[in-house]
Order: structure tokens, then C-alpha cells, then sequence
């Protein structure tokens, strides 16, 4: 093998100047295992070298380089720790980022002299044979690939241009393209012009059932039913109508929150030290109804930063501001209130910077940002948008911990409850009546306790006092009336203990924000900032010199005109792209800055971004854009040579296939076996979990107590998030803890997880009442049992082989249960489901075997 | 396979070979992935013994004179002006002596406190460093910071750092486990977090085994499913994945296939790995050691079944040093309980030849201050300026101190050791050059050691 790649530098040269990305991302080695066919014959490497020659002479010679594409990822990994924004660092006061800099006239000499690579000092230092830059206790190395890039770039001109992700994305024009058959929407034309550039062709069309499936699972999270299923592949439905359909079950706000729960760590306890539970689950029903209801994005948006500083805001929005409290937070005794003032301070920055800019503003909390613009000001005066949220209010370490400010939220019943007792207590006592009513008995209250306190002499008086304002209370109203009144103002107290607390923000006097120089919060020394935005993005112009608000944060971040919008804009049309084809278009999903992988296909992003914004940032608009698109719905399946020339799908020549998040595991499971609770919201809940789990919390202890109700067999988006110990099967399935901003999960396979899928009793349970399923529902036949489990499962028939590998199955663990009746018995125990005692428990338990097989295969698990 | 260099050619060359089962195993189970060969290795593994709470110096290995003739008097003021301070807020400050002696122990003449019989023992076998110091003085920033060199969360731990350096020698057990002990004061609460791989591939993941219930989460048959029936599970689901395999053609599925394969091999190892009964009663005795107890001790134990089984990095928590009160009946009570089995960890890993080639850290999150704290009888509160570890084992020169605290044991003074410091040395011990081994992640070559210049500790060096 190695004799046919000849030399071998020349051969990496052309494979890497055509994998879309020179760069190794964090998944790629994974991603790429995961895609690339296991056996690479002979024959494909000289097909691949034969694709990349042609690739070559079309682009590689003729096209100048791209600065962002082609030359920035080489100068930001390379040479901006040393030569680039952070001022403190910078070496011989070099700095590379700017063309400014760069060119600068050191001298009679310069660093870049455009045009001529020889003359340019740059190139003399990279070529040096004894002391080669990048020094070597940098440990960065230029290969000689990208040395030639570089030398190149300088022949070209030199020319640098703005980092792309700050260039307001524009309208694009949607190009031509030869086939003009198979585009459905513009986004095909974007794809498809990119494809026939490169010589490829799309993908053909995925067969109605995993286009059916796909389509259930990327907008609900759950599995078409056999009759969803039929009526699109026998046409019945259209997939407009099916796709509009989807968009308006509730399941989407649910299936869409479990990635904005993801975004911005939202969990159910306080993260540190005691990880108590908090009170903020009404925070995760407000996103699942905003997504439900498609409430506009940026105003999204603005209610989580700000939704308490809006005009008149309403309780939805105040919590909807629950998001500033979602960041992990300290009960540990022996806490130093001014070093966890400057951990939260920076924990927002960091979140509300990765959730909304694609930007790791974090990173200046010590020092400027090494790569990007970012200096340490910046973080800081971010910070200071955030610094009129209460912080130090908080309980010890109590069960739940509390942070005040809270509220109590109802549902739509207690609502109505309460209004309806509020109407009776009117009747029976006009509103001053009630004023007066409680005036009075918080006066007789006081003194009725001061009597038992006070001495003989006192006590008389205090007693005709008592008695005075006794026969004030009886001239309010008669006796009957108001035994009746307190009766139900006795009802009404209980009902509002029924309420859900949630965490708001309130806005307090802002407390004084100072950089703290290499982010020591003990140093007091920095200056004091006010409310800013990065200042190389802009500035906030709030007017009469008066101090930025909370709220001018959310409203400049979605402004498309004057503030960051385009670039919050590109940010989530990257990551909606991410959700429905397994990869962003830039496959840096929270990092759209210079150490970012630039976009695949710039043009086409920028107009997912502009018809975003141009919507009136309509999110179900742009979903349904491009779930119809003729790209989304290509075939998984590739040739080998695609896979190896695109292992990550940039150039969507293809679907993704992936394993489907953990939550959608349960969900699966849950709903194939009838057993899911589709219920919407709530308290979180339960499932089943290994004893002893929490025996690591402290302060206070904690007993796990699984739900014995339906809300055992919730949805996993409602699974009770406990951060340091998130339910084990959750964790298998690479759930993140959300201690930070989590933008893309990783997609793991381990051992651990098939142990969850084998063993953990929520999977047995499953696997059990599916079984019932199956021989209630699924006819008396071997093949008429199995037909109905597949289509359950799959959503598809089994083939001749499959049947004989689980009728196999089946008889094995018959003949043993058949001798041992006690251990069928033992395996329908597990769960609290019932089981119909007129079935036989050894072929009930049988089967269960089956369907355990089934909910274990990695088609069932694969979104495809 | 996971090098953050990954080049197309090494793939190429990876995928020239059938991907049997063997070569899936090694990815389920972690073999190395980066082939790392920096430095000659002169540790294999890491046995991390952490005592979770922060263990006093001022009660195990740091003695001070100067701190007994202080006694009772208020701190002098220079020590203590503008520098962090957890519990004792708004306090007045002052000395408290040490709560005993400290003897010279060993050829070395190492100076180890009474509370510490056993320790005392293996003197010369332990390179004590008494001048660490750490940025975190909280409990759970502070571990995180001592396990990942950072106190943000999501950082891989040192664990998983290590296997995902140098991968397992094991294809049956985890690469990085975590043993976690029962016994001693209100335990201190510990996060999962503290063996996350965090971007690392979840397979470098810590994975606990629990002293109680199932050993590791669901290891266990279900109820009423025998092996043979298990067996006849897996194996349906690999012939029904394989046949899918052939028609979409997705690697993922092998190495799924792998991952199933390892799992029903782990329902069978652990437990054997858990069942301590086998051992010799000399040897359950020189441990104190009881069968299914889970306590530090039986931990212990397993640490060295693990490392006998090629485990790379084992990290067992005590976790009752949280000493802000009754500083005397809460040693008496930790050390009983610990000291014993750690000597006799050392000792029968030696006897085995294994101490040559297995590193074993001791020591806690931080230290404890030499100011009174009174939360009941006379205690301690949280000390980050100054504290000490100990190091045993491969390439460690035994019967050595390393570093000093000032006279007060506040500050460390002289050869401070920062914890990047001790994570550059066990990195370099294992053969790993810290400054050159990185991940991408976010734009940024990440490092355990992080940005700041960490130097490994040559004085410990043998």
C-alpha cells in the first residue's frame, strides 16, 4: 500500500487540500470512525487519488486562496498566542491578526510584504533552518503543506479579510445549477451548486420509512405510529402536511428543548458542594411552551436575559427570566460571597456569549482573548449587564435550596381554582371589608400573644383591648359569614402551598463591576466598567449617558441593523442545520471565532441567517425550511469514496445517521411499549435508579424515591437533573450534566451503555410490556407476533433471517423457562406496571427476550 | 486512534486491516490512543488515594515548633492580611498547636505525626512534599481543581487524561475506576464530575464501582434472566446488528457489536474483580480488610486487584477530612481508618514487584489552617497557601521532603509545589511530556496543566 502513494508528503498534500477542513475537531476521529466504511479496498485509493487530481486542477490551481478559509485557521493555531489580540502576550510587538500590523513598516522591512514572499520577514523567520518560527517551547509546528499555503497567500496579495463570522451575513443570490430537477427549495440550490462544483451528485431520495422516521423522531423525538407510518408511504399524506402536522404537536417545543436545556444548563439542582435541589422546572415549561407556541426568537431571547425589565411583563416572562438563575451555584458553609460574585459573574458571560455569539468570551477572564478581539474589558463590562441580579440571597444548605427572588406558579386548573375562591371570598366580604378583617385579627393576633407575655396588671388592659377589637371584627360581618370567609381564605392558603416555586430575576441596585486583573477576585485594583458589548462588535448607544440595562443586552444581540443579530442569526441557523443533518455547516457550533472551523458553505449559511432574521426570526419557519428541503431528505447511504473524501457530511452529498440522544432512548422505549405518559410539564420526574446512587450527597443526605405513579414513565426531558449525579442511564447515553453550555453532545458506544439498554429495569420494564403488547395485540402466530413488533420497532417487517435469529431466540429461553417457571416469574416482577394475569408467564417472559433484542438493536437506537 | 493528529494516512493504514473483534475491543475498551512515548516511563499506573475533605498538615506531616509556642495567641496579622479564608470570616484569629507529636521515622528520619503508625512504617518508601498549594478553597471547586487543573467545570479528569494518554492494558475493566469508601465523619459530598472525561471520548470516562448493589450500574443479570439466556441475548443482538452492518454498511455498528461484546465479558469480571474472599486471610488481615464492607480498606485492596488487572489509573475517596471541629476524635477516627491499609497497600505492592511500576498519591484537596477553628472541640478551617501530599512508587525516591512551609506552616516558602506541578510529574513519571500532551477543544491545545508553566518536581525524582 504504502509503494502506491509513492511520496508520500505529496500524497497528504492532495488528500488534505480537499477534505473540506485541514483542522482535527475534537469528534472527528469519532465522527469519522463512525461514518467511513470498515473495509478500504485497494481499488478506492485509486479512485480517491484519481477524484483528488481532478479536484485539484479545477480549484487547487486556479482559484486564489480564501484568507478566512484557507489562511486564518493556519495564522490564529500557528502564530496569534504570540502575534495576536491579547497585548500582554504579544512577542517583539508583532501582531499578525490585522493587515495593519502585519505590513507595517519595521525598518525598511516588514513582516508581510504583499506580493513578494522573499522579502517578507515572516517568511525568512518560518524558513529559518536554525530557529524556525514558530518557536519550538511553543510546541506549534508548520507543516510544509502550510508553509506553502502561507507563502502563497503573500504571492496572492496578502490580502486578509475581516474574520467572517463578524461580516453581517448578507442576501446571497441562489445560484444555478445544471440539474434543475431535483432542487424542492432555494436551500437545494445552495447545496446542489456546491456538489456540481465539486463533481458529485445528491444523494438519492431515503425510502419513505426512514424519511417517515427521520422526520418523527428530529421534530417530536418519538416514533411514527404504524398508522403514521402507512399513511405516508401508501401517500395517504403528503409530506407537507405531515411536516405541518409535527411542527404542531406538542411534542416539538419538547423534542426542541431538550437541545435549549442543553444550551443553556438548565438542571434541576444547584450544581455544587450539596447539589440541593432549586426551584426552577416552570423555567423548562416556558421553553417548551415558547418553542410550542413559536414565540418570535429574539423575543425568546429577550424574556430569558431581561423578561423582568420588559413593560408590564407578565408572569410567563418573569419566568422566562429564570435563565440568569439556571448557572451552578454554592450552599457550602465557609463560601466567600465576593469570590462567588466573580465565578457567577463569569459563569454568564461564558453562557450567555457560547448560547447566543458562537463566542468564548470566557476565555478573556484572565487576560485578552488570545485568538479573538476579545479583550479582558469586553468580559467585564459584559459581566456588568448582569450585575443587578440578586446573588447573595440565598438559604444554607436546605432542601430544597432557595434563591430568592421565587414565585409560585399554577396550573391552568389551580388558576382557575383560585380565581373561583377569590370571587366566593368577595362575595362574602367586599375587598376593604378583607383589608380591614386581616388589620384587625394581625391585631388581635399580637395581642392575644402579648397577653401571655404581660404581667397582671398589664393584662386587663390588654384584655379590653382584645375584646374591643373583637367586636370591631363582629361588626365587619356576622358571625356566619365570616366563618364561612375564613373557611375559604383556609382553602385558598392551602391551594397557593400547591403552587411550583420558580426562580425569577428581580432587578436590585447594580452592584459596582471591576476587571479583575488575571480574573483574581481579591484584586481590587482593575478599573470600573459599565454595561458594554464587545467593543469591536459595536457599542450600545443607550442614550443621556445613561447606564446600559439588562434588557439592552437581549435587544442588541437580535439586532439585525445595529447590533449582533446577524451574527446570533448564523449562530442558530448553524446549529438548526446541526440538529437535522448531524452537522453544523461549520462544524464549531459554539465557536465561531478565529480557532472556529470557518462554514462549509458560507453563502448558503448566510441565507439561512438572513431568511431567519427576514422572517421576524420565525423558528418553525425555518425548521420547516429545511426539513422540506430536497436535502434533508436524501438517502444515509453512501459510496465508500464519499464517506472517506467527506467523512463529516459538509458537502451534504448525503444524510447523517446517528444515534439518538439519550433522552430520545427512553422515549423510544417508553412509547413502543404503550407505557409513555405523554403529559406536558411539571415537577420533574423519576424513574427507576440504582439503589445508593446519591450516597455521595451530603448536606443534607438524600434518599432517591422513583415515582410510583404515571410519572414514572415521563418523557427523559423530564427526568430530574441531578448535576453531580445525572441518572446513570442519561449518562450512558452521553447526557450532559449541564454544568456548562452544552452545544453538541458526543456520540458515543460503550460498554456502559449497552449495559443500561440490557439491564436497567426502565428498559426490562419496557421490554416486558411490549411483550404483552405483542401477544395481545400482534395475532397467535409466530410471524404475525413478530410482523407487529417490527412495525412497532422499526416501523418495517422482518426479513426471513431476522425471524429465524428470534424464533431462535425465543425457543432458548423457552426450553429454560419451561424448567424453570419461578425465574419467569422473577423477570415479570421488574417495574410497577401490571401484568394481565390471564397470559402465560413463560412465553410472556419469552418473548420479553425478543423484545429486549429489539430495543437493543442499533437500528432502533439510530436516527437515520 | 484518537490522536488529536490524526492524519488520513494512519486511518488509512488502521483500515487496510479487517476490523475484527480484536481490533473493535481495543476501541471499546480504550487501548492507547495516541501512542504516547514522550519520556522513558517509569510508572505504568496511578493509585490516587484521596483523602476527601482536606486532611491537616499540621496533623500528619508539616511539624512547626513555632506553632506549639504560639498556642492560643492570636495570629500575628502578617500571615493572614488580605489572603482567601473560608469559615473563619469575621473571626478573630488564633494559633493553634499542633494535637502531637512527630517523631523521626525510618532510615530516612522522615518527620510523620503519631496519628500516623503505619505511614510511619513505610517512611522510607514516600517522598512527602509539604509545600503544595492550590487556588481553590472551597471543597468542590478544590477537588475539581485538583483533579482537572481548573475549577470550571467539564474539564477531563487527571483519570481520564492518563488512559486517554497511554490507554488500558485491560479488555475487560474499565481503564479508570473510581472506588469510593464508607465510615469516618459526615462524608464529604463528591461530584461525578471528578472522573469525567469531560471532552475527551466518553470512553476515558472514571466508572465507579459501587461497594454495595451492583459493583458497576446494571452489571448485574436481571432478575430471573440466567447467563445462558443473557448470552443467547447478546448473541441474537449481534447476528441481527451484523446483518444490518451488511446492508448500510456502518462501522458504528461493529464497534457497537464490540461494545456488547465487553459488556457481557465486564458482568463477569467485576464481580469476580469484587470478590475479595479469595484473598489470602493474611493478607485480608494486613489490610483490615472485610469482605463487601466497603470501607477504605477493602478499597485499598481492590486498588491492587485493579492494578493487577491493568487498570491504568484507579482513584479511591475517603471522605471524612473535613475537620473544622474536634480536630483529635476526627483523626483518631480517619487515620484508624486509613492508615493501616494505605501502609499496607505500599507493602504488598511491593512484595509483589509492582510498587517499581505503580505511582500511589496521597492527599487531599487542600490543607487546614494553623488557626483555631471552633466548631465543637478544637479544629481547623480550609488552607490552600500550604499544604502536603505524598508520593510512592514508580520512579519516586523514597525517604524524601520535599518543600517547606513558613514557620507558622501558612505559607509555602521554599520549593513550592503548585498542584500543575504535581500533575507535570505524574504526567512525566508515566512517560508524558505535560507541555506536549493536548487536546483540542474550543480553539484552545488543552492541557491538564493547563497555561500557566508547570515543572515536574525533580527532587522527588529517584
Amino acid at each position: 500500500m504504502e509503494a502506491a502513494f509513492g511520496d508520500d508528503s505529496r500524497l497528504r498534500f492532495i488528500l488534505r487540500r480537499f477534505t473540506p477542513f485541514r483542522k482535527t475537531h475534537p469528534l472527528s476521529e469519532r465522527a469519522f470512525r463512525c461514518e467511513v466504511w470498515p473495509i478500504m479496498k485497494r481499488r478506492s485509493l485509486y479512485i480517491l487519488l484519481l477524484l483528488s487530481g481532478v479536484a485539484l486542477a479545477e480549484v487547487g490551481a486556479d482559484a486564489p486562496l480564501d484568507f478566512n478559509r484557507d489562511v486564518r485557521p493556519i495564522l490564529s493555531d500557528k502564530c496569534f498566542f504570540c502575534h495576536g489580540p491579547d497585548s500582554h502576550e504579544r512577542k517583539a510587538d508583532l501582531r499578525l491578526d490585522t493587515a495593519e500590523g502585519a505590513l507595517e513598516d519595521l525598518g525598511g522591512y516588514a513582516a508581510i510584504a504583499p506580493g513578494k514572499p522573499e522579502d517578507s520577514e515572516f517568511m525568512l523567520r518560518i524558513r529559518d533552518e536554525e530557529d524556525p518560527m514558530p518557536p519550538e517551547k511553543s510546541h506549534k509546528e508548520l507543516n510544509q503543506e502550510e508553509i506553502a499555503i502561507l507563502e502563497r497567500w503573500i504571492a496572492e496579495g496578502a490580502e486578509y479579510s475581516e474574520p467572517w463570522a463578524y461580516v453581517r451575513p448578507k442576501k446571497r443570490e441562489v445560484p444555478k445549477v445544471k440539474d434543475t430537477a431535483w432542487s424542492e427549495n432555494w436551500i437545494d440550490r445552495f447545496v446542489l451548486a456546491r456538489l456540481e462544483s465539486e463533481g458529485l451528485q445528491p444523494a438519492p431520495d431515503a425510502d419513505p420509512v426512514t424519511l417517515i422516521r427521520r422526520l418523527h423522531f428530529d421534530l417530536t423525538g418519538l416514533p411514527p405510529t404504524p398508522e403514521e407510518r402507512d399513511a405516508f408511504v401508501s401517500r395517504e399524506r403528503n409530506l407537507d402536511e405531515i411536516v405541518n402536522a409535527l411542527l404542531e404537536s406538542p411534542h416539538f417545543g419538547e423534542r426542541l428543548a431538550m437541545y435549549w436545556l442543553d444550551l443553556v444548563r438548565y438542571a434541576d439542582t444547584v450544581g455544587y458542594h450539596g447539589d440541593q435541589d432549586h426551584n426552577i422546572s416552570p423555567y423548562r415549561d416556558w421553553v417548551i411552551a415558547a418553542l410550542n407556541t413559536n414565540l418570535p426568537f429574539d423575543q425568546f431571547t429577550r424574556e430569558q436575559l431581561a423578561g423582568d425589565l420588559l413593560p408590564n411583563s407578565t408572569t410567563a416572562q418573569k419566568v422566562a427570566s429564570g435563565y440568569n438563575s439556571l448557572l451552578q451555584t454554592t450552599h457550602e458553609g465557609g463560601l466567600q460571597l465576593k469570590e462567588y460574585d466573580a465565578i457567577y459573574a463569569a459563569d454568564r458571560v461564558r453562557n450567555v456569549s457560547a448560547v447566543w455569539m458562537g463566542a468564548t468570551v470566557g476565555c478573556a477572564q484572565c487576560h485578552d482573548h488570545k485568538y479573538d478581539p476579545y479583550t479582558i474589558k469586553d468580559h467585564y463590562a459584559m459581566a456588568a449587564f448582569f450585575a443587578d441580579i440578586a446573588d447573595r440571597d440565598f438559604t444554607g444548605n436546605t432542601l430544597p435550596a432557595q434563591r430568592p427572588p421565587e414565585i409560585r406558579i399554577f396550573t391552568p386548573e389551580q388558576e382557575a381554582e383560585l380565581a373561583l375562591l377569590d370571587r366566593e371570598l368577595k362575595k362574602r366580604l367586599k375587598p376593604d371589608a378583607q383589608a380591614q378583617l386581616s388589620k384587625l385579627e394581625g391585631r388581635r393576633q399580637k395581642l392575644a400573644s402579648d397577653i401571655k407575655k404581660a404581667q397582671d396588671k398589664k393584662k386587663a388592659e390588654l384584655k379590653s383591648k382584645l375584646s374591643e377589637a373583637d367586636q370591631e371584627i363582629a361588626e365587619i360581618a356576622p358571625k356566619p359569614t365570616l366563618k364561612a370567609f375564613r373557611k375559604l381564605r383556609k382553602q385558598r392558603a392551602d391551594l397557593e402551598k400547591l403552587g411550583r416555586l420558580t426562580m425569577i430575576t428581580v432587578a436590585q441596585e447594580p452592584r459596582k463591576m471591576r476587571v479583575l486583573p488575571r480574573g483574581n477576585w481579591q484584586d481590587d485594583s482593575g478599573e470600573i466598567v459599565l454595561p458594554a458589548v464587545p467593543r469591536f462588535l459595536g457599542e450600545l448607544k443607550p442614550g443621556n449617558g445613561e447606564r446600559a440595562t439588562r434588557l439592552d443586552l437581549p435587544n442588541w444581540l437580535t439586532d439585525v441593523e445595529n447590533g449582533a443579530g446577524g451574527l446570533t442569526a448564523r449562530v442558530f441557523a448553524n446549529r438548526f442545520w446541526y440538529l437535522y443533518f448531524g452537522t453544523g455547516i461549520s462544524r464549531s457550533l459554539s465557536d465561531f471565532g478565529g480557532q472556529g472551523e470557518p462554514p462549509a458553505n458560507l453563502e448558503l449559511l448566510d441565507e439561512l441567517a438572513v431568511s431567519f432574521t427576514d422572517s421576524g426570526w420565525d423558528l418553525k419557519a425555518l425548521v420547516r425550511l429545511i426539513v422540506t428541503s430536497r436535502a434533508y431528505r436524501q438517502s444515509s447511504t453512501a459510496s465508500p469514496e464519499l464517506f472517506e473524501r467527506d467523512p463529516h457530511n459538509q458537502l451534504v452529498a448525503r444524510q447523517s445517521r446517528f444515534r439518538l440522544p439519550a433522552e430520545l432512548i427512553r422515549d423510544n422505549a417508553l412509547a413502543i411499549s404503550g407505557l409513555l405518559v405523554r403529559e406536558s410539564g411539571g415537577t420533574s420526574a423519576k424513574p427507576y435508579q440504582p439503589t445508593g446512587y446519591y450516597r455521595h450527597l451530603n448536606f443534607p443526605k438524600r434518599i432517591y424515591k422513583p415515582h410510583a405513579n404515571d410519572n414514572q414513565w415521563r418523557r427523559g426531558l423530564y427526568v430530574h437533573w441531578q448535576r453531580m449525579f445525572l441518572h446513570p442511564m442519561l449518562k450512558a447515553m452521553d447526557a450532559p450534566s449541564r454544568e456548562e453550555c452544552t452545544a453538541e453532545r458526543p456520540r458515543s458506544n460503550t460498554p456502559n451503555a449497552a449495559l443500561v439498554l440490557l439491564n436497567d429495569p426502565t428498559f426490562l420494564e419496557a421490554a416486558r410490556v411490549f411483550a404483552v403488547r405483542i401477544l395481545l395485540e400482534g395475532g397467535d402466530s409466530l410471524d404475525s407476533r413478530l410482523d407487529f413488533a417490527y412495525h412497532l420497532v422499526l416501523s418495517r417487517p422482518p426479513d426471513a433471517e431476522e425471524r429465524s435469529v428470534l424464533i431462535s431466540l425465543l425457543k432458548t429461553t423457552q426450553s429454560e423457562y419451561a424448567k424453570n417457571s419461578a425465574a419467569a416469574d422473577a423477570l415479570l416482577k421488574n417495574g410497577l406496571a401490571p401484568t394481565p394475569p390471564e397470559l402465560d408467564k413463560v412465553e410472556l417472559a419469552s418473548w420479553a427476550a425478543v423484545s429486549r433484542a429489539l430495543l437493543n438493536l442499533n437500528e432502533t437506537v439510530t436516527r437515520n | 486512534m484518537n490522536s488529536p493528529n490524526f492524519t488520513r494516512r494512519t486511518f488509512l493504514g488502521q483500515a487496510g486491516l479487517s476490523l475484527g473483534s480484536a481490533a473493535l475491543t481495543s476501541l471499546a475498551s480504550g487501548a492507547s490512543p495516541t501512542g504516547l512515548s514522550h519520556l522513558a516511563a517509569k510508572a505504568k499506573r496511578v493509585i490516587f488515594l484521596c483523602m476527601a475533605g482536606g486532611p491537616s498538615h499540621l496533623e500528619t506531616f508539616d511539624y512547626k515548633p513555632k506553632l506549639d509556642e504560639l498556642n492560643g495567641k492570636p495570629m500575628p496579622e502578617s500571615f493572614t492580611k488580605g489572603q482567601p479564608i473560608a469559615q473563619l470570616q469575621g473571626q478573630a484569629l488564633k494559633v493553634q498547636g499542633h494535637l502531637t507529636k512527630f517523631p523521626r521515622h525510618g532510615k530516612s528520619g522522615q518527620l510523620i505525626s503519631d496519628y500516623l503508625p503505619h505511614t510511619a512504617k513505610i517512611a522510607d518508601d514516600i517522598a512527602i512534599v509539604r509545600s503544595m498549594v492550590t487556588e481553590q478553597i472551597n471543597h468542590d471547586p478544590a477537588h475539581t481543581f485538583m483533579n482537572t487543573g481548573t475549577a470550571i467545570s467539564g474539564r477531563p479528569s487527571m483519570g481520564s487524561w492518563v488512559t486517554y494518554g497511554l490507554g488500558s492494558e485491560t479488555e475487560e475493566l474499565p481503564g479508570f475506576v473510581v472506588l469510593t469508601s464508607v465510615g469516618g465523619r459526615n462524608p464529604q459530598p463528591i461530584a461525578s464530575r471528578q472522573w469525567s472525561a469531560g471532552m475527551l471520548p466518553s470512553r476515558f470516562q472514571g466508572v465507579e464501582f459501587n461497594s454495595s448493589g451492583d459493583p458497576v450500574h446494571y452489571v448485574s443479570n436481571p432478575k430471573g434472566v440466567s447467563t445462558k439466556q443473557q448470552a443467547a441475548l447478546v448473541d441474537a443482538i449481534r447476528k441481527l446488528d451484523q446483518k444490518r452492518n451488511a446492508h448500510v454498511a456502518n462501522p458504528e455498528i461493529a464497534t457497537r457489536i464490540a461494545a456488547y461484546e465487553m459488556a457481557f465479558r465486564m458482568q463477569a469480571s467485576v464481580p469476580e474483580l469484587m470478590d475479595i474472599s479469595d484473598e489470602p486471610q493474611h493478607v485480608l488481615d494486613a489490610y483490615g480488610a472485610q469482605p463487601g464492607d466497603g470501607s477504605y480498606a477493602s478499597n485499598c485492596l481492590l486498588a491492587r486487584r485493579l492494578a493487577e488487572r491493568g487498570t491504568r489509573f484507579i482513584h479511591l475517596y475517603h471522605r471524612g477530612w473535613d475537620h473544622h471541629g474536634d480536630l483529635q476524635k476526627y483523626m483518631n477516627i480517619c487515620c484508624g481508618l486509613t492508615d493501616k491499609p494505605t501502609a499496607a497497600l505500599i507493602n504488598d505492592l511491593k512484595a509483589r514487584g509492582m510498587l517499581e511500576d505503580t505511582l500511589v498519591i496521597w492527599g487531599g484537596e487542600f490543607g487546614r489552617t494553623p488557626m483555631f477553628q471552633g466548631k465543637g472541640g478544637a479544629g481547623r478551617d480550609h488552607h490552600i497557601k500550604g499544604f502536603s501530599m505524598w508520593m510512592a512508587g514508580g520512579g519516586v525516591q523514597g525517604g524524601t521532603t520535599y518543600g517547606e512551609t513558613d514557620e507558622l506552616g501558612y505559607h509555602a516558602v521554599n520549593n513550592v509545589v503548585h498542584v500543575r506541578d504535581l500533575h507535570a510529574t505524574m504526567l512525566h513519571l508515566l512517560g508524558i511530556d505535560s507541555t506536549r500532551f493536548s487536546f483540542p477543544f474550543q480553539g484552545l491545545d488543552l492541557r491538564l496543566t493547563g497555561v500557566e508553566p508547570a515543572k515536574v518536581i525533580k527532587g522527588v525524582l529517584a
